[in-house]
């Protein structure tokens, strides 16, 4: 993993000035072709509200991403507790993880519109548990495997040493799911965040990153909106970028798994 | 004196009463005395394998009995009477060299100190001692397949099981940890049981060759190879070793020409010592 300081060079040079073309190429369509505010605000406009708004936006990205970061470690907590079960009992696993992996197709964010009723108007709780949801089967599928799908052959030789069930679990299964459970956060990071704000599409308080775009564009404040979504972008690239720092942190010097 | 492995009118079968049923062995008596070197050879599906896995109590038999050191199979395991290595080298890639060497004494439970002694003693026996704070996938394949063998002898148990642990190699690492493994045997005074797809392998190592047939698995020869020590690359060049490659040659095709013509299948490549 030791790349030379080209190599390095290279791999951050490229995006960043993609990044910039093609900021550069939105400016001047919007320029050129005359685009109206209301259609497509150029990025320096954008820019401008967002410094404007700082203050706002910032108060705003505290809730989303209190309400992610809330749900990311409850639903991570929740979801290896539960695939430690599942991975116990094989009967159990075959009935719930096709049960969670269905589950996870289909777009349970429309969960919050009924919790939403089930607490009250201003609360977060709604949120936070559909995050919770979210994370928690990702991280459940993900550590159920790690822990199940065991090599045949450390297998065997852990038979051959005589290791009993819960020696096997410490010195095999357990570090064995390492790699999967950081793979997972590396899933369900920016999936937290995500699920935070687009749960605040379904009504609640107002202060969140995900109801100020929709408040702003409400009153044609376009510019202001993109500027949250920005705000929504920095917040998801952080949270991913933590899990990413995480990884490396619990397994120095080891192949990092696919990014 | 008691035989290090006593296997005696066992057959084994899987999945037994199905129409599936496979009947990997079939009356398989094998005496192995403390201090031979053993392969089991045949092509696949003649059960070497399976034979190896009851001599390690990771199978029971349907029928017989299987003694190692002794002791009932059950026994000898529970008692980590032996050590095994398999074609995988089955390593831990998040524990370094020594922690993998250290793992089955941290089974037996002995203490921190001791157990890094004894890890240090075996990676210098495999000639590792540079690389004991490496991980493993820092290692070559051969260099893996030396710590699995230090790791499997680490509790100094008098037997070593093996499963085609160098199938996986090329050529000249092969033949090079041939006789590094004759090598280490001879100065831990280990009995190995050998499973192999090679003749020229079996041969160079072995003391008594066994020559296993498929459907059902059976012994069908068993070969003594008396060509003293062999410790240089000479012997892979002397006429005795040709000789005795040959014999085995000879105990393969002359099974292979029995069940052709009992059974009319395809006739089996003549090359099977290259899978």
């Amino acid at each position: 993993m030791n790349r030379s300081p080209r190599a390095l060079a290279a791999m951050v040079v490229a995006p960043v000035a993609f990044g910039i073309a093609f900021v550069a190429l939105w400016e001047a369509a919007v320029k050129v072709l005359d685009l109206q505010p209301y259609f497509l605000p150029p990025p320096s406009a954008i820019w401008r509200e967002f410094q404007a708004n700082a203050a706002l936006i910032w108060e705003a990205t505290k809730v989303s991403g209190s309400n992610a970061l809330v749900g990311l470690v409850i639903g991570t907590v929740l979801g290896v507790a539960l695939a430690f079960v599942l991975s116990r009992f094989r009967v159990l696993n075959e009935l719930v993880t096709p049960l969670a992996v269905a589950l996870n197709a289909v777009p349970i964010f429309v969960l919050v519109a009924l919790f939403n009723n089930m607490f009250s108007v201003t609360s977060e709780v709604p949120r936070r548990l559909m995050v919770t949801l979210v994370v928690n089967f990702i991280v459940l599928v993900n550590v159920a495997k790690g822990l199940t799908q065991v090599d045949r052959t450390h297998v065997e030789l852990m038979r051959s040493y005589a290791a009993s069930e819960v020696a096997v679990l410490r010195k095999v299964r357990v570090p064995n799911a390492v790699p999967y459970l950081f793979i997972a956060l590396k899933i369900a990071a920016p999936a937290a965040v995500i699920t935070a704000f687009v749960s605040e599409y379904f009504g609640g308080s107002q202060n969140g990153l995900g109801s100020r775009i929709v408040g702003n564009i409400a009153i044609s404040k376009n510019a202001t909106a993109w500027g949250y979504v920005l705000g929504a972008c920095l917040l998801g690239l952080a949270f991913y970028l933590a899990a990413v720092l995480a990884e490396r942190a619990a397994t120095p010097g080891r192949p990092q798994s696919a990014e | 004196m008691t035989n290090a492995v006593d296997v005696r009118g066992v057959s084994k079968a899987f999945n037994r009463g199905r129409p599936d049923e496979v009947r990997a062995l079939v009356d398989v008596d094998l005496a192995i005395e403390p201090g031979e070197f053993v392969s089991m050879i045949g092509p696949s599906g003649c059960g070497k394998s399976t034979a190896l896995r009851l001599m390690a109590n990771l199978l029971e038999p349907t029928s017989g009995d299987v003694h190692v050191n002794g002791k009932p199979a059950r026994k000898a395991r529970l008692d980590q009477d032996y050590g095994m290595a398999f074609q995988q080298a089955g390593l831990f890639d998040w524990r370094n060299v020594t922690k993998n060497v250290e793992l089955p004494l941290e089974l037996k439970g002995w203490d921190r100190s001791r157990r890094r002694e004894r890890a240090l003693e075996m990676l210098h026996l495999v000639k590792l001692d540079e690389f004991a704070e490496h991980m493993p996938w820092q290692l070559s394949g051969g260099m893996q397949q030396r710590v699995a063998i230090a790791r499997a002898l680490a509790a100094h148990p008098p037997l070593l099981l093996m499963d085609e642990p160098f199938g996986a190699l090329d050529e000249m690492t092969r033949e090079h940890m041939q006789a590094e493994l004759l090598r280490i045997c001879g100065e831990t005074s280990t009995t190995v049981v050998f499973v192999t797809h090679s003749i020229p392998e079996a041969v160079y190592l072995s003391t008594r060759v066994v020559v296993m047939s498929p459907r059902p698995g059976r012994i069908t020869d068993v070969i003594d190879v008396d060509l003293g020590p062999r410790r240089d690359v000479d012997t892979r060049e002397d006429p005795a070793f040709f000789k005795k490659i040959t014999e085995v040659r000879e105990a393969l095709r002359g099974m292979e020409r029995a069940s052709s013509s009992e059974a009319a299948g395809p006739p089996q490549p003549a090359g099977m010592e290259d899978r």
